[in-house]
């Protein structure tokens, strides 16, 4: 019997954690695989690592691409015109090129980290992290909008556009470093050397599509520019 | 050899020194077609921004400047490795170096895509801007090819610490090894020049006058440049 007057303080409840590997349950169908996306990520490295759901990938990669030219939209409403559809494939485009260029990489750095896994395991992981960057993008969706309406000012945008983007790429990222984390992977380092590529290299994509957020006669840009001199001459009011 | 490769890098160092005991070279041959192929087609990708011709050269270079690193220190990393007390023979070591070599090209493979696309963002060659797509083009690579190097030296680290069995003696041979490889490396890269090709030279696969010269005078005489 506790005879103390100080209150006795109660254990605290158990947390959740979000990265509990285990099956997922119900018929694939893409309105599965984004609520699991969301609230057990966990469950979508688990079953692309058993291979169970081989329509999971695919059903990834075409929500993720969907996601971002549904996000496309709102940031062609910038400009408006024909931005309205040419910034949507520029942006799934974009996303798939980078996908695709940095998928070896993120293969072999899997492997670095000292885990067993398959190709096939990997590029189901990466698709769907950037399925859940887009879904996220998708709810910051109408307040970017909000500001697109509001403003003319390409350099705000493009600022707002791509802290959105960033918040969506932190947790998009956190699934990759879960997969290593299931599959027992030891060092982190080399993945987050990747995570570096991979960030530059979509960067670099919007300043090789570009332009996305503001208006242009040519679909494709003549002249080749570094993500970072495109950025500080579109701040500057070059452009 | 796929699920070798893959053990390779992992870094599993119990099952790697394993095959350093198996007689014969067929994983020596292996590791050598790995850098072969790996190297290879990152060298293309570095060397197409000059042209194509410079690409195939380079291509051809990339791995040979490796080989050439290995067969002429072959004999000092084996005596290294004896002398320091690391238990592997002359025969182990040039595998050891061969396999460190081979998930360095493994890697650079791997982030050829990677490389093809910063070259297409690169501004070319007779654009207004063309020093500025050069040094991109080197920080580039050398930002890669220091990281694939760090990661595989660490990978072989893991190893020497396995074998010899003690932390000191591994770095002691690394450390050796990497001494005399770079000495030998940065020569040889320096005699094998152009790899990326300059935007003013010619393209050939060696320079006219390739032995006059070394790599440590140039450096020299660049920082001069800087600093007076």
């Amino acid at each position: 019997m506790n005879t103390s007057k100080t209150p006795v303080t109660p254990p605290p409840l158990p947390r959740q954690d979000p990265f509990q590997f285990e099956p997922m349950i119900g018929e694939t169908s893409p309105l599965l695989l984004l609520e699991t996306l969301l609230k057990y990520p966990g469950r979508i490295i688990h079953e692309l690592h058993s291979g169970r759901r081989p329509t999971l990938t695919l059903w990834s990669l075409v929500l993720a691409l969907t996601g971002m030219a549904i996000y496309g939209v709102v940031v062609g409403s910038l400009a408006g015109g024909t931005q309205l559809w040419v910034a949507p494939a520029k942006l799934a485009l974009g996303t798939l090129l980078s996908v695709l260029i940095c998928l070896p990489s993120l293969y072999i750095f899997t492997c670095l980290v000292g885990i067993d896994v398959r190709i096939r395991t990997v590029a189901g992981a990466l698709f769907a992290s950037v399925c859940l960057s887009s879904l996220l993008l998708i709810g910051f969706a109408p307040v970017a909008w909000i500001f697109s309406q509001s403003t003319d000012s390409v350099a705000f945008m493009g600022t707002l556009h791509l802290l959105f983007w960033m918040l969506g790429m932190i947790f998009g990222l956190r699934l990759l470093s879960g997969m290593t984390r299931f599959l027992g992977g030891t060092e982190s380092a080399h993945l987050k050397t990747w995570a570096l590529i991979f960030i530059v290299v979509c960067l670099q994509m919007t300043t090789t599509l570009r332009p996305i957020l503001g208006h242009s006669d040519h679909f494709l840009p003549a002249e080749k520019q570094f993500f970072l001199t495109h950025w500080l001459e579109s701040l500057g009011g070059k452009r | 050899m796929t699920s070798r490769l893959k053990i390779l890098l992992r870094g599993d160092a119990d099952e790697i020194s394993r095959w350093l005991a198996e007689p014969g070279m067929n994983w020596g041959a292996t590791c050598v077609l790995v850098i072969l192929i790996g190297s290879g087609l990152y060298g293309f990708t570095v060397g197409l921004w000059r042209a194509p011709l410079q690409s195939l050269y380079t291509a051809i270079k990339f791995p040979l400047l490796i080989f050439l690193t290995c067969a002429g220190n072959a004999l000092l990393n084996g005596l290294l490795a004896q002398l320091l007390g690391s238990g592997l023979s002359f025969r182990q070591t040039s595998v050891a170096i061969l396999m460190s070599f081979a998930l360095t090209g493994l890697i650079l493979g791997a982030l050829s895509p990677v490389s093809l696309f910063v070259l297409y963002n690169t501004p070319p060659l007779g654009s207004k801007v063309t020093v500025l797509g050069h040094s991109i083009t080197l920080l580039t690579h050398v930002f890669f090819i220091a990281c694939a190097g760090i990661i595989a030296n660490r990978r072989l680290y893991c190893l020497l610490e396995k074998i010899s069995g003690s932390r000191r003696t591994a770095r002691t041979v690394l450390f050796s090894w990497l001494g005399g490889n770079f000495l030998l490396g940065s020569q040889l890269a320096w005699i094998l020049r152009p790899f990326i090709g300059s935007p003013g030279l010619t393209i050939e696969f060696l320079r006219d006058d390739p032995l006059r010269g070394n790599f440590y005078e140039a450096v020299g005489r660049a920082l001069g440049h800087i600093l007076f």
